[in-house]
């Protein structure tokens, strides 16, 4: 037995513990497992050790006492049964079978869970007298981030903590990179819009001061700062010199300002076009990446996350892309470049009184970023009320059969009354502090205002220094200098929204398909059907194996058929061996080669499955009968239909092949979608095809008949046909019936009923049943066939 | 080594009648005792039947009758058997109510959570500091909806990265501004 250190099964026995043990004449140095549990039995956190020496297996704590003994419990190897661990809630047990009966020995938080399961592999290999290695290739832990150490949520996800956001900015911002030409064209874009911006306020001052104010007729000579005036008013006074200066100077700025306003609406529309250009260019790339990886991504990842999620994510959190151009261009730097260019003009115009104006910054600051602090989660509550609503809706409608069936209306009415007062109550929350915070922002926008009337008025009245031409085009430049202060106490909570918009994109893409194809794959050009599973091990979650140590061969052009009670791992098996999980322990291969590293393609082209559940896509009986063959022929396909039995049924729509069916297969009616995608199995035309209780929702005339079809089609291929009616498995060469994840019984119809056991017991259930001819009349008809 | 020879049934002996596994059996004082065998390991013994080794018990209803209607199991190799279920265990003696209670506490490693010192967002993940029955812990949870799921009308159960699961029985419990601080993320 070899004694390598290991961090977690291994550990240095604290010293307390240790000098407690070797009182009692036990040398610590002699323990060859040592793993630290944080449990007591009693369910209270208390370090235990699992010891286990040459002889026994001892439960220890460092003692309470000086004279306490430190052992809780000490068993003998010979007088130890089977050591396991049993899953409780939030935690589980060692347990040991002793005299016939499981004690629990020891108690663990599921944090050690990973310990305890591998401490307990150990276990049963030293009690059966295998030998035992213990080392620190043990501590490695596939749910700990090799980076970091952080705990992931399964085997292969992603270390949140190590995506940081700052590498997520980076990565968009590249990711953006095509788009660069783009993204100049627009700054410059923007900056003429706000250049533009700029403009109208200081024309309305020169208006008031220069134009309007100025009685008409007194003579005064008309000074403009503009480009063109004076050429432009000398030569139209040149030919008309009746024509009062001022007029000509009104239309001449009221012409310059409508000028503006077309140039700005023209400049704003190009932006716009160029912003939904990116940004629909982006979403739509994005999309196609998102949507390759996903059809990469393994079924564990599907078993694993809830398909609405992802679909919001492929739909909604890649629009958080466009709005970050959106936002990017015409947020963020729109903005904060408005903020500082109308702090610029107002300073420009009168500097104390931009200094009044700012009285008000710190409170429009502090209340938006208090709103969007406290209240914008509120919203959240909206959106999960709208979603509960939805769902409880779309329940209730999918399942209005079964509500009438059992007079539940006025039940279902009150749940749907329910979910809908949420929304109505939630929605009151968020819009009564809305309407709340509107009044007091624009009471303070209204008081930097009156601020600026009752010190810039003075100055004017008082001829301070400041026209009343410049006091309006301040009170212009305020409007626009208070709007972004409000948006810009928004940016933390925009730059968090988009960032973890962006993460959870990334996340998908960046997640590594738990199936990957082998790096250098071999070909499977001509498959020949020899399939073995070696001593497979898998479980769908952590500490519990569906399989356990199945081992079987099945020979080319065999028909092997598989039973069992629910749960008991046949469709696990298929699962494995068409490659959409990979075994934990053991290997499975297929003419000779691990399936691990056969060409996914080639392996998937050698497996045809029809599943108990016939999924059909939207769209005509003709495509998807066709969906794996698409070189398919009409002939073929008529023939794959005729063979399994659906081609009557499919004529017998006005529009035949061509008829258009809806979302799984909607239109047609069970049998006939398991038909259909039984057709479409026998035209993929697969050297092993496996039916998943393939003629479950068939009646028994139909199943007869596409029994009979299967058996001339699988002449010559590999079948495996997982069955629940164990009638249509009597032809099979060889029925394997399993139980709790192990192969128990093994052999043909005939002689797993001369076995009398769980085989046995089926049939008999099963004719009892159905009132067919006993069990023993099967038996009986066995040994005249004999004879 | 002890000696846990103590005449417990073997799993599986016994209940095996057809009409048994689909029928509800009620427990009583009157028909069972609930006691501790050899080596700790719960046992109940049936009137006119024996002892059962090997026990482990659950809730039927944990939120609703956290008090009743719990199932007592016997564990075999891979397939567990129900014995019975006791409809309310203030009927039974304190000493054998008393192990089943310390038996489900084993079973249901649940921390009950009974203030919330901070809860933060980091890496899409929450990171909570509480104070709890078994006393004041920080961990870190997933921030998704399978993670943080109803416990009757106004309670939750949080489940960490480990699968530790934390329970907060009723929300309105918490002070205002805990219960505003855990709203802010867990608004579900």
């Amino acid at each position: 037995m070899a004694t390598q250190r290991s961090a977690l099964l291994n550990r240095e026995i604290p010293a307390e513990l240790a000098r407690a043990l070797a009182r009692e004449g036990r040398d610590p140095a002699s323990f060859w497992l040592s793993a630290e549990t944080d449990l007591n039995l009693s369910g209270k956190y208390e370090p235990v050790y699992l010891l286990a020496g040459a002889d026994a297996v001892l439960v220890a704590s460092p003692p309470r006492g000086d004279h306490a003994s430190p052992v809780r419990l000490s068993l003998a190897k010979k007088d130890l049964g089977e050591v396991r661990t049993r899953q409780g809630i939030g935690g589980g047990f060692v347990e040991a079978l002793v005299d016939g009966v499981y004690v629990e020995i020891l108690a663990y938080s599921n944090a050690r869970a990973d310990t305890f399961h591998k401490a307990v592999k150990k276990l049963e290999d030293w009690r059966k007298g295998r030998e035992v290695f213990v080392g620190p290739e043990d501590d490695e832990d596939p749910r700990k981030c090799p980076r970091c150490g952080m705990a992931l949520e399964f085997k292969g996800d992603l270390c949140r903590r190590c995506i940081n956001q700052g590498a997520v900015a980076s990565r968009v911002l590249k990711l953006m990179r095509p788009y660069a030409g783009y993204a100049a064209i627009m700054l410059s874009v923007l900056l003429v819009i706000l250049a533009l911006q700029m403009v109208p306020p200081r024309l309305v001052g020169m208006l008031v001061d220069n134009v309007v104010s100025v009685k008409a007729g007194s003579g005064q000579m008309l000074r403009l700062p503009l480009p063109f005036w004076d050429a432009f008013s000398q030569a139209v006074l040149a030919s008309n010199p009746d024509m009062d200066v001022h007029v000509l100077g009104l239309l001449f700025l009221v012409g310059v300002l409508f000028l503006t306003q077309l140039l700005m609406g023209f400049m704003n529309m190009i932006n716009g076009r160029l912003v939904s250009f990116v940004g629909t260019q982006i979403t739509s790339d994005l999309r196609k990446q998102l949507f390759h990886r996903l059809n990469q991504l393994s079924v564990d990842y599907y078993d694993r996350h809830n398909v609405g999620t992802l679909v919001s994510r492929v739909s909604y959190d890649t629009e958080a892309m466009k709005d970050f151009v959106r936002q990017a261009i015409q947020g963020l730097l729109a903005q904060m470049l408005v903020l500082v260019v109308t702090g610029v003009m107002l300073f420009s115009i009168s500097w104390k009184l931009a200094l009044w104006t700012l009285l008000p910054a710190p409170i429009v600051v502090f209340a938006s970023a208090f709103y969007w602090r406290r209240i914008y989660p509120r919203y959240y509550r909206v959106w999960e009320g709208w979603s509960r609503m939805n769902g409880s809706l779309s329940s209730i409608l999918s399942g209005m059969r079964v509500v009438k069936a059992f007079g539940q209306e006025e039940r279902e009415e009150g749940r749907y009354a329910r979910t809908n007062d949420y929304v109505r109550d939630s929605t009151r929350g968020v819009e009564f502090t809305t309407s709340l915070f509107n009044p007091v922002m624009g009471l303070v926008f209204g008081m930097g205002g009156l601020i600026v009337w009752v010190v810039g008025g003075r100055g004017v009245i008082q001829g301070a220094g400041l026209t009343l031409g410049a006091l309006m085009a301040f009170l212009n430049y305020l409007g626009m200098f208070y709007a972004p202060m409000t948006n810009l106490s928004q940016l933390t909570d925009w730059v968090t929204r988009f960032l973890t918009a962006a993460q959870r994109v990334f996340e998908i893409m960046d997640t590594a398909p738990q199936i990957t194809p082998a790096a250098r794959p071999r070909r499977l050009p001509d498959p020949k059907g020899h399939i073995v599973f070696e001593n497979v091990t898998f479980g769908y979650n952590r500490h519990e194996p569906v399989l356990k140590n199945v081992s079987f061969e099945i020979q080319p052009g065999e028909h092997v058929g598989i039973v069992g009670k629910s749960g008991s791992g046949k469709t696990t098996l298929v699962n494995l061996l068409a490659r959409f999980y990979d075994v934990e322990e053991g290997r499975i291969l297929v003419d000779g080669i691990d399936v691990r590293e056969i060409d996914p393609g080639d392996l998937r082209r050698a497996i045809g499955i029809v599943l108990q559940e016939s999924f059909l896509f939207r769209g005509t009986i003709y495509a998807n009968l066709t969906y794996g063959n698409l070189e398919a022929t009409p002939e073929q396909v008529l023939t794959s239909a005729k063979a399994a039995n659906a081609h009557d049924f499919i004529i017998r729509h006005p529009l035949g092949y061509d008829t258009y069916i809806g979302e799984r297969g909607a239109g047609l009616s069970g049998g006939e979608r398991q038909r259909a995608s039984i057709a479409r199995a026998l035209l993929y035309d697969p050297k092993v095809l496996i039916l998943d209780e393939a003629t479950s929702n068939v009646d028994t005339e139909s199943e007869q008949l596409i029994q009979e079809a299967l058996s001339r089609f699988t002449a010559g291929r590999t079948s495996i046909a997982i069955a629940h009616r164990l009638s249509t498995l009597k032809t099979a060469d060889r029925i394997i019936v399993m139980e709790h994840g192990q192969i128990i019984e093994k052999g043909t119809h005939e002689e797993l009923l001369a076995l009398g056991g769980l085989y046995h017991k089926l049939v008999k259930i099963q004719t009892e049943l159905s009132r067919e001819p006993s069990v023993d009349s099967l038996a009986v008809r066995k040994a005249r066939g004999a004879s | 080594m002890s000696d846990a020879k103590d005449g417990a049934r073997a799993p599986g002996a016994g209940r095996s009648g057809g009409a048994e596994r689909t029928q509800i059996r009620f427990l009583t004082p009157e028909d069972c005792r609930i006691h501790l065998g050899n080596l700790g390991a719960l046992h109940v013994t049936m009137k006119n039947e024996g002892i059962y080794g090997g026990i482990y018990t659950a809730y039927a209803f944990p939120v609703a009758y956290p008090n009743g209607y719990i199932s007592i199991v016997q564990t075999a190799g891979d397939q567990d058997t129900e014995l019975g279920v006791i409809r309310d265990l203030s009927e039974f003696p304190e000493g054998d109510a008393a192990l089943v209670r310390q038996a489900l506490e084993r079973r249901y490693f649940v921390h009950t959570i009974t203030r919330l010192k901070s809860i933060a967002m980091r890496f899409n993940m929450l990171f909570l500091e509480v104070s709890t029955d078994k006393g004041d812990l920080s961990f870190f949870m997933r921030w998704a909806q399978d993670r943080a799921v109803d416990y009757g009308q106004r309670g939750k159960v949080l489940i960490d990265v480990d699968d530790n699961r934390y329970l907060l029985p009723d929300l309105d419990r918490l002070p205002a501004k805990e219960r505003v601080d855990f709203q802010r993320f867990i608004y579900w």
